[in-house]
């Protein structure tokens, strides 16, 4: 029913509305404004809220009034005449007359399309008339003529004309005491509604964040527990695995025969890939978690290449493999973490490397480009706008993948074919964590490939923002 | 919305939202300027300080329906300036229906960005889902240097939903095409939530028909 407020009468703020004139207009000021039209052109006032109410009475008591209720006839005739105007809501200015032949204007107060009360002008004798009305002296037989006459004299005299004139200037008048009166009470109430306001969103945020607070007090706890619990318990005792096995590879107790040292040297390299794969583990779950710090810098994307080629290197050179570095001149400067880019970039050049054959190539590239986010496509048109960014590409002229298989290569643990992790090691993280990271970057990452002809991947990362 | 039996009147509220000086009042009183006097009644504006909106502006349109109905179109703008949040949150609150006004010049855009999203959050914090709120956008000051082309808008236009209109709100070009958007959005969404045509016998089309033909005018002559 939030939407549906029916309307209980009162002020609705949400809406600026009145429903009654009295819950705007200050009464003292509306009876001055009578009372100076009274004065001005000889009229009675009467003002009336929507609901019946009195709010201002400028008025005189007529002689013929005075006269006819020395009577019961003249009385109960102009009672039944003057309550019919009391009573009467027209949604148009209309005139209504009473036994006397005088008339009444009465007139809806309309603000913002709505009646909020009505304005009474008269009683009044409208100039044209000339003879006292017969049903006048035969209200009550005790009535006499000449009384009569001599009161309805004093009575005031109005030509038409002037009478709506002078209703026209009430009503101008009266519309704009209520605009006045709405606008300084609409004021007043969105003061005190909106410093209202401006405390809750206080409150509220202020109770939101000591929430916040003590759940990530809680919650590093248990991080910092769950971290050291993990490299402890697991690296220490591998630590010592790959230590003792170094030292037996190495022949320190003595020398190995041949399938002696085969099996050592398994022990070792195995410990290896466990050690790498808890420590991808490490990375994933604190990525997975979101507290895994980002801590962006302004970084050359030139630089950032030449350091990560020169690494893979020596590497490319054992396969004979061509490392091709092609960087576009003039590229913006990204905003990343140096250390979680380079683990990007080294992770996709590893791969490239290792499943491209002896003496293919592997080309590593920098271009500007441009993004656009905003995908929901609500707004489009005011957030979907084009950003600076630079693609990364790592392409490769080794084995390749089907194309089916593309949409799972970033999903943990996956591998294209399960026995490539035998045959070329890895751990199966490596692309899944790349694409979390490169999420937490604010990029994106793109592949393509075909089976026998290598492997793209590009990953484009928006331009550095200025300022904090 | 607000809908009184008794009286046959339902009561519609729509709000121009948008960033500073994005020419959110402007917009409203280009309307107040170009719709007769029977239909529009006074601008209100509430409280400002060198020129800027700091409650908001309010104007009442009144429109007779058939069968005795009458509607009442409340418009009102926010204010822009980014300390006015509170105040902007209960200004949309019950809003049936909401005009974003944006500015043109390319230099604005963040500032678009930030108000739009600012919109979205207070329409969620007064209970109004951003996704299927009668939404339109308005460019405005087309006439400026160092704005986005037509043809860039109509591109980026497409991507999302919402109608975009393009206006100069000082000569009053686009404003009552923004409005009819608006008005038509968000009557036909009031209608098949209240079934206002089986309840008043008000019927969609014919509606606001009759209300793009009092206005229509007012925009041709503002042209």
């Amino acid at each position: 029913m939030s939407d549906l407020a029916l309307k209980s009468g009162g002020l609705d703020l949400s809406l600026g509305d009145i429903v009654r004139l009295d819950e705007v207009v200050d009464r003292e000021a509306l009876r001055d404004v009578c009372r100076s039209f009274f004065e001005l052109f000889n009229l009675s006032v009467r003002v009336f809220s929507a609901d019946g109410t009195l709010l201002a009475d400028a008025h005189e008591e007529q002689s013929i009034h005075a006269y006819l209720r020395t009577t019961q006839g003249g009385e109960r005739a102009l009672r039944e005449d003057q309550d019919a105007v009391i009573r009467a809501t027209p949604s148009a200015p209309v005139q209504l007359g009473e036994i006397t032949g005088a008339v009444y204007d009465v007139v809806p107060i309309v603000y913002h399309g709505r009646r909020v009360g009505r304005f009474v002008l008269g009683p009044y004798l409208p100039a044209e008339m000339k003879e006292v009305p017969k049903a006048l002296l035969k209200a009550d037989p005790a009535l006499e003529p000449e009384k009569v006459r001599d009161a309805l004299a004093s009575m005031p005299r109005v030509r038409r004309a002037t009478a709506e004139r002078v209703a026209a200037h009430l009503r101008g008048i009266l519309d704009l005491l209520v605009f006045s009166s709405h606008r300084a009470h609409l004021t007043s109430e969105m003061h005190v509604a909106s410093v209202r306001e401006g405390y809750r969103e206080l409150a509220e945020k202020t109770s939101k964040l000591q929430a916040a607070y003590d759940r990530l007090k809680e919650l590093d706890q248990l991080k910092s527990n769950f971290l050291a619990t993990v490299s402890h318990e697991l690296r220490t005792p591998l630590t010592s695995i790959i230590g003792y096995s170094e030292m037996l590879e190495a022949g320190i107790a003595g020398d190995l025969n041949e399938e002696q040292f085969d099996f050592v040297r398994t022990i070792h390299t195995k410990g290896d890939q466990l050690l790498a794969l808890i420590t991808s583990l490490l990375d994933l779950s604190k990525l997975e978690q979101g507290v895994m710090r980002i801590e962006p810098e302004q970084l050359d994307p030139a630089e950032l290449v030449t350091d990560v080629a020169k690494t893979f290197e020596p590497a490319a050179r054992k396969k004979e493999i061509d490392l091709i570095v092609a960087v576009a001149p003039g590229l913006p400067r990204i905003g990343a973490d140096p250390v979680r880019v380079k683990q990007i970039l080294s992770n996709l050049v590893e791969n490239a490397v290792k499943f491209t054959p002896k003496g293919g190539h592997v080309v590593l590239a920098a271009n500007e480009a441009e993004m656009e986010d905003g995908a929901d496509g609500l707004g489009a048109v005011l957030l979907a706008l084009p950003r600076r960014a630079v693609a990364f590409a790592v392409r490769d002229s080794g084995i390749g993948m089907p194309s089916g298989e593309l949409s799972r290569i970033f999903d943990a643990f996956y591998q294209v074919d399960g026995s490539s992790t035998r045959e070329h090691g890895g751990t199966g993280l490596g692309l899944s964590i790349v694409k979390r990271l490169v999420d937490a970057h604010g990029g994106t990452i793109d592949v393509q490939s075909a089976l026998g002809e290598g492997t793209s991947f590009t990953v484009t990362l928006p331009e550095a923002e200025d300022g904090p | 919305m607000q809908i009184d039996f008794k009286a046959r009147e339902i009561t519609v509220k729509l709000v121009y939202y948008g960033p500073a000086l994005s020419g959110k009042t402007t917009n409203l009183q280009a309307i107040h300027k170009l719709v007769a006097a029977d239909t529009a009644g006074r601008l209100m504006t509430l409280e400002t300080r060198d020129d800027r909106t700091l409650f908001f502006d309010l104007l009442p349109l009144t429109f007779a329906g058939s069968g005795g109905i009458q509607v009442r179109f409340k418009l009102f703008t926010v204010p822009g300036q980014v300390i006015h949040n509170a105040t902007r949150r209960l200004v949309l609150q019950g809003a049936d229906g909401t005009a974003f006004i944006a500015d043109s010049q390319i230099a604005e855009t963040r500032a678009n960005q930030q108000a739009f999203l600012n919109m979205q959050e207070n329409l969620k914090e007064n209970a109004i889902d951003p996704v299927t709120h009668p939404l339109v956008i308005q460019f405005n000051k087309r006439d400026l240097p160092g704005v986005r082309t037509d043809e860039e808008l109509d591109r980026l236009a497409q991507k999302g939903r919402e109608p975009v209109y393009k206006a100069v709100a000082l000569r009053g070009t686009g404003v009552i095409e923004t409005f009819l958007g608006l008005t038509d959005l968000t009557w036909r969404h009031l209608e098949a939530k209240h079934q206002l045509k089986e309840k008043f016998g008000l019927d969609p089309d014919v509606f606001l028909a009759d209300v793009r033909e009092r206005l229509g005018l007012c925009g041709e002559a503002a042209q």
